[in-house]
């Protein structure tokens, strides 16, 4: 068997691991199948994931069992108002001797071996903590101590509540554009998903709910060369790349592709983002999308498939839109998408 | 016998008339027994050097030549014969002579002009024929001299009128079902019928070349596209299945056509059991499917 052969044995037996762990989380997780989906992109993309929504409807749980099916350490921090970068490094106490200590954090000790980050409520702490979470995101180190330590395993996931605005501070561009994705969660529509959600008493208590999670289904430690290896083996045809060139000609001047949006001067509605690194994002999510599916390359459903979590938060609009919240994003990647022939 | 012959004989007369270089000939139809307002129908044959050019200038204007004699008509054509061009001149005169007796009139001469050279059409003359007297029995009043006016011919209108009517319903009728058909108004409401223009077009590039594969499924993906209303992705297929039920029966080849635009355009490995014949019959399948709503 030569090296290719191997190398796609291996990544077909990852795949069904990949699809091992969607279902190890469907246990705790009930009606949001394509947030899992979506959310095991970001983990063989190797990015961090953040996930908004109403309150209650099981971001923190879904993040959980993510943590669980991951194997590994797992590192979770509350955010408040007071909170400061120091109390995400340092672990401050008295000592048995009644003299104040200072210990690196849970954080740092397991740096080597972490997987998961779990920042809850993001957008609870102050932006002095979201600058050390973006160093963190983008560099996956931190100095403390006076040395650096390094997290060669992290991926930081997130959720943001999207309802409360009193004590909340909006993560600043620079930030959400280090997120990979940006994953919308609501309840489940699903009648049937609803009545055990609110009937069966194995959804009120959560810590025996994530018992039904197997952990470690996937050793974390590989998953950074598997991901390397889905990003080698997965082909863009020309076509493909023409496709996503003129998205991104759509999204950054949707009037010269003939868009137009009902209340909308198309002309003047995005005013930033869009870049390149954005779009090379799109092109890895639509990469591991195409692996999971079972393809060895990328097909335009793939692109459409995760471009708006992918998208969406890059694309910055005129403050005027800001009050409709992602309807205008929304509808803008809707038009360019039906806009956009292809082949 | 006599006045067959006479008469074949005044077909061909003619005589030719000299010039240097240049050949006339002239036939006129008859040369006798004209009566007034009669047409006189003459041709003037000129046989000149392959390079002569008429001067059109010269030739004579249709008018009143003399006080008894018009020209109504001049029409002038060549013909290459041999190294040679013959230029014949259809010319029709009308006779307002009236003659008291049997006489000949003369034709006027003119000279046509080739370049700087000028060649002469000689003068001619036909014969003219008095209107013979008639000798009606006497009448006391000059009214009973006139007849009566022919009866008026009954014409039944009942069968054109049906005709008519019938053709204007049919014509009717078609334009309706054309109208129909092309969505025209008031029509506008029902759907273009796109997918039958698409199979028209397929098929007349069924033997293209190596490209008339792939354009052709991106002219199907086009239509699709237009009876979508925007861009329609393999795996949105099922949505507008759901939009359309109309197209619902053929989902499966929905999905052969994408695997196989999938395969063409995005993979690596080119489908083989996917083929222009596939292709055309899954157009004229939803030409079907359309024409039937």
């Amino acid at each position: 068997m030569n090296e290719v052969s191997q190398s796609e044995s291996k990544l077909a037996e990852w795949r069904e691991r990949a699809i091992a762990f969607e279902q190890e989380i469907q246990k705790a997780v009930v009606g949001q199948d394509r947030v899992i989906r979506l959310v095991t992109i970001g983990v063989f993309a190797r990015g961090h994931i953040m996930i908004e929504g109403d309150v209650g409807v099981g971001k923190t749980t879904l993040l959980r069992a993510v943590s669980r099916a991951m194997g590994g350490d797992f590192v979770r921090i509350e955010g408040t108002v007071d909170m400061m970068p120091g109390d995400i490094l340092y672990h401050t106490y008295l000592g048995d001797d009644g003299r104040p200590r200072v210990d690196p954090s849970e954080l740092l000790r397991l740096a080597e071996t972490l997987p998961v980050f779990f920042f809850n409520e993001i957008n609870r702490a102050r932006p002095q903590v979201h600058s050390l979470l973006l160093r963190l995101m983008a560099e996956r180190s931190v100095t403390a101590f006076n040395r650096l330590y390094r997290f060669p395993y992290l991926q930081v996931f997130a959720d943001r509540n999207i309802v409360e605005r009193e004590e909340t501070f909006e993560l600043p561009a620079a930030a959400r554009d280090r997120f990979f994705m940006e994953i919308s969660m609501a309840a489940p529509t699903d009648r049937e998903a609803r009545r055990k959600l609110v009937f069966d008493p194995v959804f009120q208590d959560v810590d025996t709910l994530l018992e039904r999670v197997t952990p470690g289904t996937m050793d974390y430690r590989e998953i950074g060369g598997v991901a390397r290896r889905i990003q080698e083996s997965v082909k863009a045809s020309t076509t493909l790349e023409s496709y996503v060139l003129n998205l991104w000609q759509g999204l950054t001047r949707p009037a010269s592709v003939g868009i137009s949006l009902p209340d909308v001067d198309v002309s003047m509605l995005v005013k930033g983002g869009a870049s390149p690194r954005g779009l090379a994002t799109l092109a890895r999510a639509a990469r591991v999308r195409a692996w999971l599916e079972g393809r060895d390359y990328m097909t335009p459903d793939d692109v459409k498939d995760v471009f708006f979590e992918v998208m969406a938060h890059r694309i910055f609009v005129d403050p005027i839109h800001t009050l409709r919240g992602d309807e205008p994003v929304r509808q803008l990647c809707h038009a360019v998408f039906e806009a956009t022939p292809v082949p | 016998m006599r006045v067959g012959l006479l008469t074949i004989l005044s077909l061909l007369w003619a005589f030719p008339a000299k010039a240097d270089d240049a050949r006339v000939n002239i036939h006129s139809a008859r040369p006798f027994g004209y009566f007034v307002g009669d047409l006189i129908r003459a041709r003037v044959e000129v046989t000149t050097s392959a390079d002569a050019t008429l001067v059109a200038a010269s030739l004579p204007h249709p008018g009143p030549l003399s006080i008894s004699l018009d020209i109504k008509a001049v029409e002038i054509h060549a013909t290459m014969i041999g190294a040679e061009k013959r230029w014949d001149l259809d010319l029709v005169y009308q006779n307002f002579y009236v003659a008291l007796d049997a006489r000949n009139i003369e034709i006027p001469g003119f000279e046509l002009r080739f370049g700087d050279e000028t060649v002469p059409i000689p003068a001619w003359s036909v014969g003219v024929a008095p209107l013979r007297e008639i000798a009606p029995a006497k009448q006391e009043r000059p009214e009973d001299y006139l007849r009566p006016d022919s009866p008026a011919v009954f014409a039944s209108e009942t069968q054109p009128e049906r005709l008519a009517i019938t053709f204007g319903a049919l014509s009717i009728l078609v334009l309706g079902a054309v109208g129909r058909d092309r969505a025209w108004p008031p029509f506008q409401s029902r759907r273009e019928r796109i997918f039958n223009a698409l199979a028209r077009e397929l098929a007349t590039k069924a033997h293209g070349g190596a490209n008339a594969f792939p354009d052709a499924i991106q002219s199907l993906h086009r239509t699709i596209d237009r009876a979508n209303g925007g861009a329609l992705l393999g795996e949105d297929v099922c949505k507008f299945l759901a939009r359309r039920p109309e197209f619902a029966s053929l989902q499966p080849s929905f999905d052969r056509f994408y695997a196989a635009s999938r395969s063409e355009f995005f993979s690596e490995d080119k489908a083989d059991n996917y083929g222009f014949k596939e292709l055309l019959d899954f157009a004229r399948a939803l030409a079907r499917q359309e024409r039937a709503q």
